[in-house]
């Protein structure tokens, strides 16, 4: 049946609802004979069978899909276990290869730890200055609106992905060109792109220092100085620049942060801005002591859901750094490496465990958020 | 007077800005489109060229030609249309659940819904692939699909129900009293009247299963049943002397253009809804 895959899913999938159907049957009934038991009134064991009916496939799906490879994978995390071979016990020694002797891993997190610092805030930040433009109430609004959501609905599509592969090139790449055009017809643009180049090197080379151990990479940059006239981003080509690609990228596909800034914005009452301006307030000082206050519940989600987001990204570094050996693992995410440590040996066990770190370091992250937003979230101001 | 035209120029200015931020957030797609229609030498040439001067169709005529790009469209189509069926149709039952009937164990069987939310879907990632190698479904479709039919998708079903609570209750009592069941008050009341929520649920599923490529990667292992993503990000291969840009390029426009379609006409719902969604916590 196999030799025909579109009969063999569409056989699965009526299978699927048969099954489902009967369960929640099952499940209604199960519910509905306890409610009964209960002593309840008649009304109420019917909504009860309804209630369970209509929400176990979700219920069956969570226990499936969800609860039982959760504890399954638990369990071997602690174990050494390979598809093919016996799983056995080896307790936390996963763990510790993890801590304390996986490099790759240890990049992984500095990675994730370096997209979080750099590329969120320039995220949120750019999808706020966006937000802010867009909350005028100009004519045609809702054009831009939607050019700037588009690379959420199209960004993480493999195939837009290779586009700026090709921009990314250093040699003829797009990018580049245009960058070095503008640096030869407007000198203090040079200057700019010289000062960032250096700064973005120093930086990375620092990082990657951290990750590696020596810091050579640092001292290249250092003793060649300030770059050269004719220097552009390196940005597929060196360790220096790698991560640099993927934020690019992350402040691209800012789109639905700004979109949830708009909501913000448009719930402050205009009667306050229009207040401020009758007491001489100019523009930045509105948005200083009004605006930023009033969306910093805003800035906490999108910190929130951007955070995980950022811990999750694949399909960048997937595409842009798959097959591009040496230098990868300068990019990899945690998500990226887990798939990678996991697949390359079919390593269940480790990969176990690292999928459980990643959940513990997500649960740590949110938890201290939401201990410290009231330091600086300002609710009920309105 | 003075006020005025600061006020003018002020429009202006935030006009030119607008329009320089859409320019940039909307280059990647139009240098996508520009390449696709360049010939092999224009797209490696080193001076920028920003429009082929004459349009050349042979990178579309490669890619249309290449029987494994045809398969992986027909693949893409076959997963996302069945994945996205039963994914919709199980998430407005479950919606149901949660906002027309009350029954002992909702609120708590909604809040662990939500939570789920947390979870990263890449975490399970690895036991799941245990899984189904374990009831050997590795090299077929169905690890892709028949998950979603459990209602996959947390925040899609928050989305649904959110809609769902609004309708007025009573519709739902007179129909109780002529003699209608749940199931029907399901499929013959509430599901009509939430059309535009089902319609940008089923959006935002369709560009997650479109776009998907880590599970393709991990479950569909042959090019027999590679889906776009995967096989677009193949073409790309880091030994080739020069890349056959414009034809990798044709490839990826193709593979976009049901995207595009169907944001075109789903734009203002999923607009709004993002804000919905997003708003819950």
């Amino acid at each position: 049946m196999k030799q025909h895959p579109y009969i063999y899913t569409l056989l699965w999938a009526f299978g699927t609802v048969a099954f489902i159907a009967l369960s929640s049957y099952l499940v209604g009934s199960l519910a509905r004979f306890i409610s009964k038991l209960a002593g309840q009134s008649r009304q109420r064991q019917e909504n009860t069978f309804a209630g369970y009916f209509f929400a176990s496939p979700w219920i069956v799906g969570f226990l499936i899909f969800v609860v039982f490879p959760m504890v399954a994978s638990l369990y071997w995390s602690f174990t050494d276990y390979r598809i093919g071979t016996p799983s056995t016990w080896i307790g936390l020694e996963n763990f510790i290869r993890l801590l304390a002797a996986d490099r790759e891993f240890r990049g992984s997190l500095i990675n994730t730890l370096f997209l979080t610092l750099f590329g969120l805030p320039l995220q949120i930040g750019f999808a706020l200055f966006l937000a802010v433009l867009l909350n005028r109430k100009l004519r045609g609004e809702r054009v831009f609106r939607m050019t700037f959501y588009l690379p959420v609905i199209l960004g993480f599509n493999a195939a837009v992905l290779l586009c700026w592969r090709l921009m990314l090139n250093a040699g003829n790449g797009i990018i580049d060109q245009i960058i070095r055009a503008a640096s030869r017809a407007f000198p203090p643009f040079g200057w700019l792109n010289r000062a960032s180049i250096y700064v973005v090197e120093i930086v990375n080379g620092f990082f990657l220092g951290l990750t590696n151990g020596n810091y050579t990479l640092l001292n290249n940059v250092y003793e060649t100085g300030f770059p050269a006239a004719n220097r552009v981003p390196m940005w597929i080509q060196t360790p220096l620049w790698t991560k640099m690609s993927v934020i690019l990228l992350m402040v691209w596909g800012c789109g639905s942060m700004m979109l949830i800034f708009l909501a913000g914005l448009n719930a402050i009452p205009r009667e306050i801005l229009e207040a401020a301006e009758v007491d001489g307030a100019n523009n930045w000082q509105q948005f200083r002591k009004i605006v930023f206050p009033l969306v910093t519940p805003y800035i906490f989600y999108n910190l929130v859901v951007g955070m995980i987001a950022t811990l999750q990204i694949f399909e960048p570094i997937y595409v842009l750094y798959r097959d591009n050996q040496p230098l990868a693992p300068s990019a990899y995410s945690m998500v990226y490496y887990l798939y990678q440590a996991t697949f390359r040996f079919n390593e269940i066990g480790y990969g176990s465990a690292i999928s459980w770190l990643i959940l513990v370091i997500i649960a740590i992250v949110t938890f201290v958020q939401f201990r410290w937003q009231n330091r600086w979230v300002e609710y009920d101001l309105i | 007077m003075r006020k005025t035209v600061l006020h003018i120029t002020g429009r202006v200015g935030l006009y030119i800005l607008l329009t320089a931020a859409s320019i940039l957030m909307a280059f990647p797609l139009l240098w996508m489109l520009s390449t696709s229609f360049k010939t092999l030498q224009e797209a490696n040439a080193p001076k920028i060229i920003w429009v082929p001067s004459e349009i050349s169709l042979d990178a579309y005529r490669n890619i249309l030609t290449d029987s494994d790009f045809i398969i992986a469209y027909v693949n893409s189509t076959f997963y996302a249309g069945l994945a996205l069926a039963g994914t919709l149709l199980s998430i407005a039952a479950v919606a149901y659940a949660f906002s027309r009937v009350n029954w002992p164990g909702k609120n708590i069987v909604f809040a662990l819904m939500l939570s789920t939310m947390m979870i990263p879907a890449q975490a399970l990632i690895v036991p799941q692939y245990v899984f189904f190698n374990a009831i050997d479904w590795i090299g077929t479709f169905n690890p892709l699909i028949i998950p979603g039919y459990f209602a996959g998708g947390a925040a899609m079903v928050f989305l649904l129900r959110q809609s769902m609570i609004q309708i007025p209750i009573e519709l739902d009592e007179s129909a109780v009293i002529d003699g209608a069941n749940h199931i029907q008050i399901w499929w013959e009341i509430i599901m009509p009247l939430i059309k535009a929520p089902l319609a940008t649920v089923a959006t935002f599923l369709f560009i997650g299963y479109w776009n998907n490529l880590l599970g393709p990667l991990l479950y569909a292992q042959t090019t027999k049943l590679y889906t776009l993503p995967v096989y677009v990000a193949q073409l790309y291969n880091i030994n080739n002397a020069t890349q056959p840009w414009p034809t990798i390029m044709a490839a990826a426009v193709l593979t976009t253009v049901p995207l595009f379609i169907v944001f075109f006409f789903a734009q203002r719902f999923i607009l709004e809804s993002v804000v919905i969604s997003g708003m819950k916590g």
